[in-house]
């Protein structure tokens, strides 16, 4: 386990500044903050460095041709989930692959330009991977909330 | 749905921008060959056109809520929307998509102690009028979560699929 990273409350105000303009300059938000612009910059590089903050352009669906999303469980035999998880990760439509407790060894979320892609993925590309049993796609009808600025973030 | 023309040079700022929003576009420029001025152009566009949102992403250690959970939610077909939205507003809920499967509702939970995970779960959203079953994965490891890619929308909040 990871030791806990500690936030103080300069260090949230510069995030609260940041998710409303990632591209504000380190000194508009010193002076917002009545700090210097070398405190700002330090203070987001040590969050950084920490894996506790990306400060980025995120793009549209449209941006990259996808029109719908999906859930899909997988059950896994024969090999170490584990391996499986990697394998499907590599997907560039793959945006989540987590590791699960319960009925299903695994759970991805997957991005798709259009049904074509539905079964050029499903059948020629998941299904070849080594140790996966089953597969339980889910299709996404609507999405009500989907907050994503909290999120594991990887190094 | 609009097809949305992209060029080689918007490709590679979403690319670059995407992996880091703090860069100066005089780096940016210099990197990809081009003028200062086409990069702030260009980024311009991006943005009016609701491609791109610059966003700061902060992991979970920062709310204290250090683990994920998936529910799969059984409830009621023809009030399924009205469900959606009365779980979306329960607390530690950051996510809700209505599906096509096994399962009509997706939600996506974080929390720090089993407690709260149990509350939301078993107490709060199995006693919603219209929700019949809970199944609840709690994701014991991250391989990919990919959060540079969501819906924008015009109030320049980031939200879900549909336009």
């Amino acid at each position: 386990m990871t030791q806990k990273f500690n936030f103080d409350a300069t260090d949230r105000s510069i995030v609260e500044l940041l998710r409303h303009n990632g591209r504000a300059t380190n000194q508009q938000i010193a002076e917002k903050l009545g700090l210097t612009a070398t405190t700002v910059s330090s203070r987001i590089k040590r969050m950084e460095d920490a894996n506790q903050l990306r400060v980025v352009a995120v793009s549209d669906f449209a941006a990259h041709g996808f029109s719908f999303l999906m859930e899909v469980a997988i059950e896994v035999d024969g090999r170490p989930a584990s391996e499986v998880a990697q394998e499907l990760a590599a997907f560039p439509e793959v945006f989540a692959v987590h590791l699960v407790t319960g009925r299903y060894e695994i759970d991805m979320l997957v991005a798709l330009r259009d049904f074509d892609d539905l079964s050029h993925l499903l059948l020629d590309k998941f299904s070849q991977i080594h140790g996966i049993r089953s597969m339980t796609p889910a299709i996404v009808v609507d999405i009500i909330k989907y907050q994503f600025d909290i999120a594991p973030i990887e190094a | 749905m609009a097809t949305i023309q992209l060029d080689d040079l918007d490709r590679q700022l979403i690319e670059q921008l995407g992996r880091d929003a703090r860069v100066s576009n005089r780096k940016i420029a210099a990197e990809l060959g081009v003028t200062e001025g086409t990069v702030r152009g260009r980024i311009k566009r991006l943005q009016q056109e609701r491609l791109i949102a610059f966003t700061a992403i902060t992991g979970l250690e920062m709310e204290a809520k250090s683990r994920l959970a998936f529910l799969s939610i059984q409830a009621d077909v023809d009030n399924v929307r009205a469900i959606g939205r009365q779980i979306s507003e329960l607390p530690l809920i950051n996510g809700v998509m209505i599906t096509m499967g096994q399962f009509n509702i997706l939600a996506i939970c974080l929390f720090d102690e089993l407690d709260c995970l149990v509350n939301v779960a078993s107490d709060k959203i199995l006693s919603l009028p219209g929700v019949h079953h809970v199944e609840t994965s709690i994701a014991v490891k991250t391989f990919k979560y990919n959060t540079r890619v969501a819906r924008i929308t015009e109030d320049g909040l980031i939200t879900g699929l549909n336009r």
